[in-house]
């Protein structure tokens, strides 16, 4: 108990010699962690393991890169319906700081705020610390049920269909979306969910691969082997990104009807509609910007 | 009245069930060990599942219904003695069950028998494979029996016949390998990893099985307490400090130990502490109206060092 004291009177301490800039953003946070319409049990988590009280901890520095780094504006937010949503976006960049983007713009734009529920690589939930804090921020192992469920409980839930197909696309590929899988169009025609087409404007530009050793990168046990301007050049710091502005543009909703178990062909044409409407957000996005770095 | 006739009754959760059962059931029930203290109207015959003289009280106490929970679900025996016990004893029960004319069985599964995987999905319905022996051969003959039961189900469709699959109990009374693990006073856990992790208080899993007897259900039924958090908030909440450690580490040394006899749960116990196993009460609630009494904080409560 006393050691617990310590630690909080310790911390009050350390918190009052933060700068300004930093105490607004922490203040800024815990009023809209406040505002979450989420149900979390006597012990401050979600049956997925998310956990605010988490996030309000270690979000900081994706705050930081938020407001500072790549200074993220939003457009069209509130097109996001309240309850069940599913955020279709583009994914590119090496590393999926789009994810973390997106889930702050939700935080922090949205009303009410939202803690957008990602779906995880099943390889995720294998690492150490990681699964951990992918839990507790709101990411959860990417099986269509508990996705399912996810949306049965009102979640937001985010999706890339290009996956790993886009986040290790090359430069020259920018702004032109991969192969879309089919998973979450079965999963919205089920659960009834609207889709929000997400585009995200300068992840396509802040780590441009030139090249993908795909064999290698498995050899190495990883999902790619990208070359970049500067990785593998300069070790592991090669893999952070360039201070690209971001733009997320949200599209209108659209809702599907069907069966979700008709041929691929037919969901495929739905998808197709997503995609289009990603691509003409794109075409928006990329006239009214300025600059890659000034946006 | 229908009598009941409880396997393992001088148990934590069997001693509790026949308490509950008392009021509206006669009761009697069998187990290799005395119940000191029994209530007067209860008789428990000191025999062995699979001896002779289990059939025997079949014969003389003529039950109507059946719980099965005397399973040996410790590694404190041999191999061979606990897949004899558990698989050929219940393998016995069944066939008496069948020739003496039991209307009800209930069988006290678990939840470990779907196993801990990176890709379980979460919430698991009863019909997701039952995955426990693809990194924890030793529960081989607990998913044996559940299987062997749940096929039971089909053959003989004129017995009520439910296959129970609680999750985590924690009780007072009960003695499980997980109130076990966290009233140690430093409890090891697998470093970088604190799963989400359902709990069921003792009385609530006696109340489960009541009202399976009353609804004559039939099926396979996950049942589910109050909600569910990571294992480290249970370890803190049982009142014990987690012991983080890394896996490379832990698993050999939990392998040596337990050979040695001086861990009592094999390496293979470890997934279940580092990845989820969650299941969805849904079918429960649905054919009984189930509402679990003991929040989470109750539950811990009683396990408190």
């Amino acid at each position: 108990m006393a050691t617990r004291g310590f630690r909080r009177a310790l911390g009050d301490l350390l918190g009052g010699l933060l700068p300004l800039s930093v105490r607004d953003l922490r203040r800024e946070l815990d009023d809209r962690i406040r505002k979450i319409p989420t149900r979390l049990n006597e012990f401050g988590y979600d049956p997925w393991g998310l956990c605010p009280a988490t996030v309000r901890e270690t979000v900081l520095p994706a705050l930081a890169l938020y407001k500072y780094y790549f200074r993220v504006e939003t457009h069209d937010i509130e097109r996001v319906p309240p309850g069940r949503a599913l955020l279709i976006a583009n994914h590119a960049g090496q590393l999926p700081f789009d994810a973390a983007m997106i889930a702050l713009a939700m935080l922090l734009e949205a009303e009410p705020p939202r803690l957008v529920r990602g779906m995880a690589e099943y390889w995720v939930s294998e690492l150490p610390w990681v699964s951990v804090y992918a839990a507790r921020a709101g990411a959860a192992s990417g099986t269509p049920d508990t996705c399912r469920e996810m949306l049965e409980a009102g979640e937001c839930v985010l999706v890339f269909p290009e996956g790993v197909r886009g986040m290790n696309k090359l430069y020259k590929e920018r702004y032109e979306l991969q192969r879309f899988g089919t998973g979450f169009m079965r999963l919205a025609l089920e659960a009834q969910t609207p889709i929000v087409p997400v585009a995200v404007i300068g992840s396509e530009e802040q780590n441009p691969g030139f090249a993908n050793f795909e064999r290698l990168g498995r050899l190495l046990g990883m999902p790619a082997f990208p070359i970049t301007a500067t990785f593998p050049l300069l070790g592991p710091l090669g893999i952070l990104p360039m201070p690209v502005k971001y733009h997320v543009y949200f599209g209108e909703p659209l809702h599907f009807q069907g069966s979700p178990t008709d041929d691929d062909a037919i969901i495929d044409e739905k998808v197709e509609t997503v995609k289009t409407a990603i691509e003409k957000l794109f075409e928006r996005g990329l006239r009214e910007r300025h600059g890659v770095f000034s946006g | 009245m229908e009598k009941v006739l409880i396997t393992g009754i001088s148990g934590g959760q069997g001693r509790l069930l026949a308490r509950r059962l008392l009021d509206s059931f006669e009761v009697c029930g069998v187990d290799r060990v005395a119940w000191e203290g029994r209530p007067k109207n209860v008789a428990v015959h000191q025999v062995d599942l699979r001896k002779r003289k289990f059939e025997d009280v079949f014969r003389t106490e003529q039950p109507t219904a059946v719980v099965h929970m005397g399973m040996v679900r410790h590694f404190r025996v041999s191999e061979q003695v606990r897949h004899d016990v558990n698989v050929r004893g219940t393998k016995q029960l069944l066939d008496h069950c069948v020739h003496y004319g039991i209307q009800k069985l209930v069988m006290i599964s678990s939840s470990y028998v779907y196993g801990a995987a990176a890709d379980n999905p979460f919430y698991m319905d009863e019909d997701s494979p039952l995955g426990a022996t693809r990194s924890y051969p030793e529960m081989r003959d607990l998913v044996e029996v559940d299987t062997l039961t749940s096929a039971f189900i089909w053959k003989y469709p004129h017995i009520r016949t439910a296959v129970l699959r609680p999750v985590n109990v924690l009780g007072y009374y009960v003695h499980s390998m997980i109130g076990e693990y966290l009233r140690q006073r430093r409890v090891p856990t697998v470093m970088g990893f604190d799963p989400m992790m359902q709990f069921i208080h003792e009385e609530d899993v006696s109340e489960a099985i009541a009202l399976t007897l009353q609804h004559g259900l039939q099926g396979v039924f996950n049942v589910v307490g109050p909600g569910a958090v990571p294992v480290s908030v249970a370890i803190r909440e049982a009142g014990s400090t987690a012991w983080p450690m890394p896996e490379p580490l832990m698993r050999p040394l939990i392998d040596r130990l337990f050979r040695w006899g001086m861990v009592p749960y094999p390496a293979g116990a470890m997934d279940y502490i580092k990845y989820p196993v969650t299941l969805s009460g849904k079918r429960f609630v649905d054919a009984t109206g189930f509402r679990p009494l003991f929040g989470l904080e109750e539950i811990f409560h009683s396990v408190r060092r």
